[in-house]
């Protein structure tokens, strides 16, 4: 076809002309895309617009001669500059020259249409013309700003852009945004505090929410914290108002011990299913509706006495032992037991404790249960980085060198110790205690992580208030590279620790070694203020390790469709200006699963995703862009190739007039051209980017000015 | 710059070194460091994880940590004309535990190839050489090694240019090749006559 192009010469705008009704047979069932010009013989028109964007774009090109070559493109009816074409006069440009000259496109060459397409494409419609008339030029990002120091080839490729995309105009369809019906209903993977925080919003939205926890009980990292800095809250005490509060919300439906196993549809109409782990403890309301009036699990606790098998308590950072049928920690919601029943020898003692309650089912199978949902919040979390892989540290090879969560374990009143911080070696209480920030974070050995974990300098310093508070005549050393105290209140807290006696060494811990016989550890750093090498003998080491994501997060965001920065963490839509939301319509992002952060900020983003994730499902229905595949029915052979192609599984095989064809669930597709690049017989026609569209761009690219 | 004031010389020394910005800053030497030691040395966040891995930071007033200070800065003369910087044993503790995946002995090593440009090197290495060019070893075999290879069952010299001399003049070629032996001859003759 392009060979036949180049041949005809002076036939080629004639060939253009003719293009739009030859190739574009509009499939009967689509609504959105109207017939172009259905019939009349419209003159095609368009617009040039370019942008100085100040002297973004003019400083680096010749805007005169780049308007002067606009005016001998084919097909060209206008032309016209100014200084920002997104201001409001800029804006009027458009609409004016589009109704005196009767144009059929708009071209506008500027920045990225990421930036400014919406904008111009209002300005197209407010000219009286289809928004979707509207194409993009970018001259700026991939032009002016790259191409800062050579005026005159950025002059050149300002004109190739803009012959390309007047090619492309002059060929572009109306097309009608479809709306689709929001579910009334929001999902929220994930019940820390960012996850209960987030599903409570949405439910005094009125807004049903079913909130997915992978663990037994909900409460997060931040239940297993002892205080929380700079205010020194007791963590559990702020957060379990907020755990009850989710357990009795009427719009909340908790799942604990379940994960999401399977994601399908779109915004408005995710269909979800969720695995709930055996569990092999009926709840009363279970129980309830399995006829056992006054049965299931109260909480009492009385088979947990005679179950014979004793595992590391997980909550307790294994500090503390657990049975088979366990709660992790007395504050648990829902007040459930739940067996391990990788660890359970099913011996049956626990089903004769718990008597007439027939709480207990030894025989419980994983059940999957399918939820519709209008939009859905990521609140996945983080896990503790495996800092026994910096060997230099001696974790786990030195009894006394303990990370920091199990720091906060120990020093919590209802941990392993009663709140007794002590040493593991000899359960002796520690008089010189180490603290080593940046354990594993700020590091690009490949062995650690590049970035910085956030709060484990203010937890550091709460870590050393609270053994000043506990251990008379102790003294803490904190070894640091930079103390990065940010947040409200963090500098004054940072302020309140030094007063309080903790010592601050400059200099990052360059290796442990135990005294193998009184089981001291001996500190290696340079004080890089008196710039001499430290050797510094303590009882006691914390290291401050990083944070990473949680093992499963990967799994999670493939269900969604959510991608990842190179760090693991979830990537948002915008850093700055989207940093709830995702590439994923209806889906966002909530607490630390995006990026580290400390409460406040999870908090924060948790309250943003939520308000974010509850305008589609207040709105009722929202818009989709109609860039979606259609079949042309009479050209699809009915081979099917395409619909194992799609990634979005939008397409099906459907009978029609007695044979098999394709047909595309519009709401679901993504317009990614999978299928239409792919289909042998070219029966498939992408809205907005269909070959014919692409074929004139890359000729008008390939041929140049020339005609 | 000349005081008029007078005063001792310790003082006046002292002073000198406090100023922050000294004229010897060449805006070259980072290059140069970097091209030898083949090293990102520019991007050293001075966290102190080398001098606190440093087996001779404790024994000696060596500071690595100081000499990859003085690479970013650019202070070359600082750098070159420190003798500490002889001082690194090469173990590679720093290389094996830097943050920044630097590698800070590589940078020493860099270093100490520029000094010797400038002839600063101390005697004692270029006797290393002298050694290196006549037996093939730094440290050659002596009566007290070879004793104890004998008890512990072991030829008494090892199968090196020891055992095989006729090898120390490919040794020799390429020691002259870098024109290092004779280098080592004048500086040492210079030295001590």
């Amino acid at each position: 076809m392009m060979a036949e192009k180049k041949k005809a010469g002076s036939k080629k705008m004639e060939a253009k002309k003719e293009t739009p009704k030859q190739a574009a047979p509009v499939p009967k069932k689509a609504p959105a895309t109207a017939a172009p010009a259905s019939g009349k013989k419209e003159q095609t028109r368009i617009g040039v617009f370019i942008c100085h964007c100040g002297t973004n774009i003019a400083g680096s090109m010749n805007i005169e001669a780049v308007q002067e070559y606009a005016k001998t493109i084919p097909n060209v009816g206008y032309v016209d500059n100014y200084k920002y074409m997104c201001s409001m006069p800029g804006q009027a440009v458009i609409n004016k020259a589009i109704k005196d000259n009767k144009l059929t496109g708009v071209v506008v060459a500027a920045c990225s249409p990421r930036l400014h397409e919406p904008t111009f494409r209002t300005a197209t419609k407010e000219g009286g013309l289809n928004p979707f008339r509207f194409e993009m030029a970018n001259i700026r990002e991939q032009n002016s700003w790259v191409h800062m120091h050579d005026q005159e080839g950025s002059t050149e490729k300002a004109k190739d852009a803009i012959r390309i995309a007047v090619a492309k105009a002059s060929l572009l369809q109306d097309l009608f945004p479809k709306a689709v019906p929001v579910e009334h209903a929001a999902m929220v993977v994930g019940a820390g505090v960012a996850g209960m925080q987030a599903a409570l919003d949405l439910a005094a939205a009125g807004i049903k929410t079913y909130l997915i926890e992978s663990q037994p009980s909900i409460g997060g990292r931040m239940s297993q914290l002892d205080k929380t800095f700079p205010t020194l809250d007791c963590s559990q005490c702020i957060l379990t108002p907020k755990m009850v509060d989710v357990g009795r919300a009427a719009n909340i439906e908790l799942m604990t011990y379940s994960e999401v196993d399977a994601v399908e549809g779109y915004i408005g109409n995710f269909d979800v299913t969720i695995r709930k782990k055996a569990r092999g403890v009926l709840s009363m309301p279970e129980a309830e509706a399995k006829g056992m009036v006054g049965g299931g699990c109260n909480g009492c606790g009385d088979c947990e006495a005679p179950c014979p098998v004793i595992k590391p308590n997980e909550f307790e950072v294994g500090m503390k032992p657990r049975k088979a049928i366990y709660i992790s920690h007395p504050q648990v919601v829902p007040l459930l037991y739940t067996i391990d029943f990788d660890s359970c020898i099913k011996c049956g003692l626990c089903v004769t404790a718990c008597g007439e309650k027939k709480a207990i089912d030894l025989e419980a199978k994983d059940e999957f249960v399918k939820v519709k949902v209008g939009t859905a919040i990521l609140a996945t979390g983080y896990d503790m980085f495996p800092v026994e892989k910096k060997t230099e540290w001696g974790y786990k090879k030195f009894e006394n060198v303990i990370s920091s969560l199990e720091f906060e374990r120990l020093i919590c009143a209802s941990g392993p110790t009663s709140g007794h911080i002590i040493r593991p070696s000899d359960g002796e209480t520690p008089k010189r205690v180490a603290f080593v920030l940046c354990a594993g974070s700020r590091d690009n050995t490949g062995n650690g992580k590049p970035y910085c974990s956030r709060f484990c300098c203010m937890y550091s310093l709460k870590h050393a208030h609270q053994i000043y508070e506990k251990i008379p005549g102790v003294q803490s050393y904190l070894f640091y590279m930079d103390i990065r105290s940010f947040g409200k209140m963090y500098e004054e807290f940072y302020y309140r620790i030094q007063d309080e006696g903790a010592k601050f060494i400059r200099g990052r811990v360059a290796n442990i070694l135990e005294d193998p016989a009184t089981k001291n550890l001996h500190v290696y750093t340079d004080d890089t203020l008196l710039n001499r090498p430290v050797d510094m003998e303590v009882d006691l080491v914390v290291l401050a390790a990083a944070v990473q994501p949680k093992e499963d997060t990967d799994r999670t965001r493939k269900l969604f469709g959510v991608s990842c920065s190179m760090d693991g963490w979830l990537l948002e839509a915008h850093p700055k200006l989207n940093p709830c939301g995702t590439t994923t319509a209806g889906v966002f992002l909530a607490g630390v699963c995006q990026g580290p952060k400390d409460i406040p900020d999870t908090v924060a983003s948790a309250e943003g995703a939520a308000s974010a994730a509850s305008i589609p499902i207040h709105m009722g229905e929202v818009e989709l862009e109609p860039y979606f595949a259609t079949c042309i029915e009479e050209k699809c052979a009915g081979c099917g190739m395409c619909v194992n192609l799609c990634p979005y599984s939008a397409l099906a095989l459907v009978e029609k007039e007695g044979r098999q064809v394709m047909e595309v669930t519009e709401a679901k597709c993504k317009g990614c051209g999978t299928c239409g690049g792919f289909c042998p017989g070219g029966a498939i026609w992408m809205n907005h980017f269909a070959t014919p569209q692409i074929v004139a761009q890359i000729d008008a690219f390939l041929l140049g000015g020339e005609q | 710059m000349v005081r008029k004031k007078g005063y001792p010389e310790a003082l006046e020394k002292k002073l000198r070194d406090q100023r922050y910005y000294r004229e010897d800053s060449n805006p070259e030497f980072l290059p140069k460091v970097k091209a030898i030691s083949r090293t990102i040395a520019h991007m050293c966040f001075q966290c102190g994880t080398c001098t606190g891995s440093c087996p001779s930071a404790p024994r000696s007033t060596y500071r690595i940590r100081q000499f990859m200070r003085r690479a970013v800065l650019g202070l070359e003369n600082e750098a070159l004309t420190d003798p500490d910087l002889w001082l690194c044993t090469t173990c590679y503790s720093c290389t094996d535990r830097c943050p920044r995946d630097i590698a800070p002995t590589d940078v020493i090593m860099a270093m100490r190839n520029l000094a010797f440009k400038r002839d600063i090197i101390p005697v004692n290495f270029l006797k290393t050489v002298q050694a290196i060019y006549s037996s093939g070893h730094g440290v050659p075999n002596n009566d007290v090694n070879r004793a104890a290879r004998e008890r512990l069952g072991l030829t008494r010299d090892p199968p090196t240019t020891h055992m095989y001399p006729e090898y120390i003049k490919g040794i020799q070629t390429i020691l002259n090749h870098y024109n290092l032996k004779a280098n080592a001859d004048r500086i040492v003759k210079e030295r001590e006559g």
